[in-house]
């Protein structure tokens, strides 16, 4: 056995972010790490990886007890993390980036460049791994990045390799390449400790599971052996109703018309209409355009041709606070770098749209300010300690509650979710949709892009698959997920293979 | 919290000792020359304090105070006094109105964008004085910086009102809501919908216009229109912005931290004069206070994260 944590406890401040976690893992094995948000995967990880100190509980690496004050005596002991947001220094190339921090020397503390070099070109060939050492890692994919991490945990000799959703920002063939190179790792008889959200990962990858809630392990065991749904609901602790279509309300007036809308190199001749109290998804690979379609219509990149008509009446949007005032609202897929100032306190985020509506003559109205705060958190329940909370300290869900809720205040109509369910977990998924499908029926027009397909098909009235900067098709909301793909994938498979990532 | 009070207690702390160890300090005379030293740079501080909360910085505010002292005092010469002040808070603000546009529009950085202003503007004030003092200003403009107003001295009212004044737009209007966003996440606002150029020049200009009325206290506390005047002046007013929690990272700052900040460095300042201190020392022990207080709050900050 490589690692075993029995009833470790870990306090901050007041709060308790690990309660009673236990954790084993073997050579040779991937185990996945599950749970929600919040429920104390990363605090367990970093105590792993000796970025934090544990409360209390017992530490047995390779049977022997063990307490890492800093990170690098965890990589001396063998341990590894590949971060969701890389780590790595953009300007410098991979081979570099593999031996930062331990490059080999000459004498007079000169680099010994060809050792680094011809080294690196070993450890990348010896894993088949795509990637060319000299290349300079801010001109990578984030796949890529995420390989030249591995390459820095192996050349540093480590047997415990932690991934945090690496898949996440990945697209589909990326993530199958992770994959087969996690697989490789396990049978050189690394230990792998793997955290994921995606359900459907599971099965391919795992051998067995831990599922963590509030800070306890509320079950390990084989992946065999449990069912997806008996997972979520060890995550959960409650039964989640079974993913059910959307009941759809009859379509209204038309809010948004698209016309002949292009964008140099990617956008081209895009359209389509949105009608009040439609949900309308937009599928598409990475790198088809979806992303940018949304950016397009919000005002942030300009368009090049074609007409954009809301309520029937044609406008020109050139930044986003002209797509704000022109009714529209964007929940983009970053939410910590675009969708929020996370150091700002959450009623501060709620309002920031809306500033103009609760304000005369520049002076905010501080009662209206709370009165709308209040009206907003109890209607989507948004859980908080106080308006004035910074709402970084928010779980990601809340979050994206605080990013979709803010723009109520602003009277938008027609909502562009970008990724809306990224990063958060199964309960406050539903609680996303739920939201969803309440602005819907309050007569909004909804254009939701996602990169999973089962959500898209659960939530969306109709799909519009895009394809390499066109809409390629339109298909019922209950069609077969094999039609999606198909359309998207269609002639492209040849021209995507390579390097359309972002 | 605690720790969020320090500059203050700090600033108690320095108060209570110095009346203790110089019997001259807790003097009515002592401590109205401390108010008006420290007025000037207090006033540039709290424009300081908004532009750093939207995540930039001024340089040039020390060439700023010349010019607008400068400009100020020549009109004088044919003008009345009134005149003479509207004069110099209005070349304040147009150099801040220029530094914002060109921040905003040639979309240079801050840093770089009022390097070069602050060359520019001191060059301008050198080419117009052709180098020399003005002189020949009316009395009756002393008042600005060496009169009382009930007993306490006029510029600790203006501060008052000033300080008063930025607290409001800081905390009460549009303007200092998106000041705070900005600052926190530029790119956050920009996709909210926030009109970022508008509020960024609009801050810039509040700075000029607060320079201007510091340069105008100047030129009155000298009498004379200097165009060499408030050399430095700008790196003094960032440390009291820092000294008081202001991040230069953005999205944080307060009038009280910076009001606070700057009367810890003119205290600093009495109080080596006064215990005769060499002054060469005194630039020592600043410089060290500004590390300090910053280290001390990047601590503070990385214990609530952890």
């Amino acid at each position: 056995m490589l690692l075993k944590l029995r009833n470790i406890r870990k306090h901050f401040g007041g709060v308790a972010a690990l309660r009673d976690a236990h954790l084993e893992v073997n050579a040779g094995e991937i185990h996945l790490l599950m749970g929600e948000n919040g429920a104390g995967k990363s605090t367990l990880m970093k105590i792993v990886a000796g970025m934090i100190a544990r409360d209390s509980g017992e530490f047995l690496w390779r049977e022997h007890s063990v307490q890492f004050r800093n990170p690098s005596e965890a990589a001396a002991h063998g341990i590894a993390m590949v971060h969701q947001e890389s780590l790595l220094a953009p300007h410098l190339t991979v081979a570099e980036n593999i031996f930062l921090g331990r490059e080999p020397g000459r004498r007079f503390g000169l680099l010994d460049r060809r050792r680094i070099a011809s080294e690196a070109a070993r450890i990348i060939g010896e894993h088949r791994f795509p990637l060319d050492p000299e290349s300079r890692v801010d001109k990578l994919s984030p796949a890529a990045r995420q390989l030249v991490e591995i390459c820095r945990a192996i050349h540093q000799g480590s047997s415990l390799l932690i991934f945090d959703e690496p898949t996440s920002s990945l697209s589909t063939s990326e993530t199958e390449e992770v994959f087969r190179i996690v697989s490789g790792l396990r049978d050189r008889n690394m230990g792998v400790i793997y955290i994921t959200h995606r359900l459907e990962e599971l099965r391919t990858i795992g051998d067995r599971v831990t599922v963590l809630r509030d800070g306890q392990t509320v079950h390990t065991g084989s992946l065999r052996e449990i069912s997806a749904h008996e997972l979520i609901r060890q995550m959960v602790g409650r039964e989640i109703a079974a993913n059910s279509k959307r009941s759809a309300v009859p379509p209204g007036a038309e809010l948004l018309r698209v016309e002949k809308l292009s964008r140099a190199p990617l956008l081209r001749d895009i359209n389509f209409s949105l009608r009040a109290g439609e949900i309308v998804g937009l599928a598409g690979l990475i790198g088809a355009g979806r992303t940018e379609l949304c950016r397009a219509l919000f005002g942030i990149d300009a368009i090049h041709h074609g007409d954009i008509r809301i309520a029937e009446k044609t406008v020109r949007i050139r930044s986003p606070r002209e797509g704000v005032l022109a009714g529209l609202a964007l929940i983009p897929e970053d939410r910590q770098r675009t969708g929020l100032a996370t150091a700002l306190p959450l009623a501060h985020n709620l309002t920031l749209p809306a500033l103009r509506s609760i304000s005369r003559l520049g002076f905010l109205n501080k009662n209206a300010e709370a009165r709308a705060t209040a009206d907003l958190t109890a209607r989507f329940c948004i859980r908080f300690a106080s308006t004035k909370q910074l709402t970084s300290r928010l779980s990601g869900g809340n979050q994206q509650k605080v990013a979709i809720a803010k723009w109520l205040l602003a009277r938008s109509r027609i909502f562009l979710f970008d990724e809306p369910t990224r990063g958060i977990d199964v309960g406050a998924k539903q609680e996303v949709f739920q939201m969803m499908d309440e602005l819907a029926r309050s007569g909004a027009a909804i254009l939701m892009v996602s990169s999973e397909l089962p959500e898209l098909l659960e939530v969306a009235d109709r799909i519009l698959v895009m394809r390499q900067g066109r809409i390629a098709g339109e298909l019922p909301g209950h069609c077969a997920p094999e039609s999606v793909l198909r359309l998207a994938a269609l002639e492209s498979s040849a021209a995507t293979a390579g390097d359309h990532s972002g | 919290m605690i720790q969020r009070l320090l500059p203050f207690f700090t600033l108690i702390a320095l108060f209570i000792v110095l009346s203790i160890v110089s019997p001259s300090f807790l003097t009515a005379t002592n401590l109205s020359s401390v108010a008006r030293q420290t007025a000037v740079i207090n006033i540039m501080a709290l424009g300081m304090t908004v532009v750093i909360i939207s995540g930039g910085i001024d340089l040039s505010v020390g060439s700023i105070l010349a010019l607008a002292g400068l400009l100020g005092a020549m009109t004088m010469h044919s003008y009345p006094v009134a005149a003479g002040v509207v004069a110099g808070l209005a070349a304040g603000t147009l150099c801040g109105l220029a530094n914002g546009l060109m921040i905003t529009t040639l979309r240079v950085s801050p840093f770089i964008v009022t390097l070069g202003t602050m060359g520019i503007y001191r060059g301008l004030a050198l080419i117009i004085s052709k180098g020399l003092p003005v002189q020949q200003i009316p009395d009756s403009f002393s008042f600005l910086a060496e009169g009382n107003l009930l007993d306490v001295p006029f510029v600790l009212w203006i501060l008052l009102v000033c300080a008063a004044a930025t607290q409001v737009i800081l905390q009460h209007t549009r303007l200092g809501r998106y000041a705070f966003s900005i600052g926190s996440n530029p790119e956050a606002a920009f996709y909210a919908g926030v009109p970022v150029r508008f509020h960024t020049t609009a801050v810039y200009a509040l700075a000029g216009l607060l320079t201007g009325l510091a340069g105008m206290i100047e030129s009155s506390r000298l009498m004379t229109g200097q165009p060499t005047s408030g050399q430095g002046y700008e790196l003094t007013a960032i440390a009291a912005v820092v000294i008081g929690g202001g991040s230069l990272r953005g999205g944080e700052g307060s009038v009280l931290g910076t009001l606070v900040g700057a009367f810890i460095m003119g205290l600093l300042a009495n109080g080596s004069d006064l215990l005769g201190v060499n002054p060469y020392w005194q630039q020592v022990v600043i410089g060290a206070v500004i590390i300090a207080a910053v280290a001390l709050d990047e601590w503070r900050k990385r214990r609530l994260s952890s």
